[in-house]
């Protein structure tokens, strides 16, 4: 889960919940669906609160560059 | 003065003066013209009857020398900078000594506002023909970029108002600053150098643009061709946030998104991560909920089922009885017990029911039958 963007984890948490919203998905499946659900948002929410703004400066190679 | 060459047996070889001098003549005969460039290595001496300088192709880097009368120039009174851009009015001249083309020029004149937005809007119609600002090649941004590139001057507003706009939306951002010159002679070649940089960046998912105002020259870098055609050809989706809502460079029309100020351009970059966490808790809430309503509707399925399964044998018997009362109901409507009931009798004369007072003498016996008990009676009077 840790290479997917944030969105990527965003937009799966949206089709599980719609999947389930559907409720054509068996009750066992739902409960795994569920359980995924939950993982995804904590991802999320970590991604959220992951670390204080980080300000990098590039090194200025191409300032003289023709 | 005719140029004789010297004669070697049939080979006519000529000294290097008369070979230059031969050119410089030959130079002589073209047409006066304008010639455009950038100023660099301007040299004005009081002691020296010419000043000089270089004017240079900033596209391709090619130079000319070129001179100019002192007199001519000091009267012009143009007190030219390195980096500006001129237009030259003279002719090809060949400086005999050394066999060195220049030009030798008339007049000098600055390129005023005029001939810049001439230029530039000769260049916004040529790449908008070629399809540089279509809006279809613009972009979408990243609604969570892993990190956001900032190309930027030493401009510490417009930096600071981007980064800590950036830091309040989103604190889990990464930020990666590329500071570079933004003005004057080389700036073209150094922005696209940064542009390049942030680019190459394994993280940048996008990059701003950010230069705070300044004077219509102080922002032709950034309409620069080289620089308006690197925009557009950057790999990942950039944000224009280049001088004042008035001001449009071309690199602002090239851009994927253009933002009237660093802050703007903060508030496209990243989301506001309050609301993302909102919109994450909703979006938990619709799944606890959807996954509850999933079991309820289940168990209700279920009560209802069993409900039904032990309801069953008694629904059958009432279904029964109501049928059996039905039928008694009807029984009992035909039953000449219930008329007897309202007050009528059954006269019965040997044992069969009477109907006719004709078909019976005086004296003769005849049984009378009530709702309840019956009477025997002797017939005292026909009337028939």
């Amino acid at each position: 889960m840790s290479e997917q963007s944030f969105e990527e984890l965003q937009r799966e948490l949206e089709d599980v919940v719609a999947r389930l919203e559907r409720g054509d998905v068996p009750v066992d499946d739902a409960i795994a669906l569920f359980r995924r659900g939950e993982e995804l948002y904590r991802a999320c929410v970590a991604r959220l609160e992951a670390a204080e703004l980080r300000v990098e400066e590039l090194s200025r190679g191409g300032n003289e560059t023709q | 003065m005719k140029i004789a060459p010297l004669l070697y047996g049939d080979r006519k070889v000529y000294t290097v003066s008369s070979f230059n001098r031969g050119v410089a003549r030959y130079l002589g005969r073209l047409p006066d013209v304008w010639v455009e460039g950038e100023v660099t290595e301007l040299r004005r001496n009081q002691a020296w009857a010419n000043v000089f300088c270089t004017l240079k192709d900033p596209r391709t880097g090619a130079t000319l020398k070129v001179t100019i009368a002192r007199t001519a120039y000091d009267r012009l009174d143009l007190s030219l900078e390195e980096g500006e851009t001129v237009h030259a009015h003279g002719r090809a001249e060949l400086y005999e000594a050394r066999g060195e083309l220049g030009l030798r020029a008339i007049t000098i004149e600055r390129l005023g506002l005029g001939g810049h937005l001439l230029a530039l809007e000769q260049l916004k119609r040529k790449l908008a023909a070629e399809g540089l600002f279509a809006p279809e090649r613009k972009r979408r941004l990243p609604r969570v970029p892993r990190a956001i590139g900032v190309l930027t001057g030493a401009d510490a507003a417009a930096r600071g108002d981007l980064v800590s706009t950036i830091g309040t939306r989103f604190p889990a951002a990464r930020v990666v600053v590329c500071e570079t010159r933004v003005q004057g002679q080389g700036a073209p070649a150094a922005i696209i150098a940064a542009l390049r940089g942030l680019e190459a960046h394994a993280e940048v998912d996008v990059i701003v643009v950010a230069r705070g105002g300044g004077s219509f020259e102080d922002l032709l870098p950034f309409s620069n061709e080289a620089v308006v055609r690197a925009v557009a050809a950057c790999a990942v989706p950039v944000v224009s946030a280049v001088g004042h809502e008035q001001d449009t460079p071309l690199c602002d029309l090239a851009a994927d998104v253009r933002a009237a100020t660093p802050t703007a351009a903060a508030t496209l970059v990243v989301p506001d991560a309050g609301e993302l966490r909102a919109g994450l808790d909703a979006t938990r809430k619709r799944l606890e909920a959807s996954v509850r309503d999933r079991l309820e509707r289940r168990e209700q399925r279920l009560s209802v089922l069993s409900g039904r399964l032990r309801g069953s044998p008694r629904l059958l018997l009432e279904r029964r009885r109501a049928a059996v009362d039905h039928v008694g109901a009807r029984l009992q409507g035909v039953s000449p017990l219930a008329t007897l009931a309202r007050g009528y009798a059954i006269v019965r004369a040997s044992g069969e029911a009477l109907r006719d007072a004709s078909l019976i003498s005086p004296g003769e016996r005849i049984e009378i039958e009530l709702a309840s008990g019956s009477l025997g009676a002797r017939v005292d009077e026909v009337r028939p």
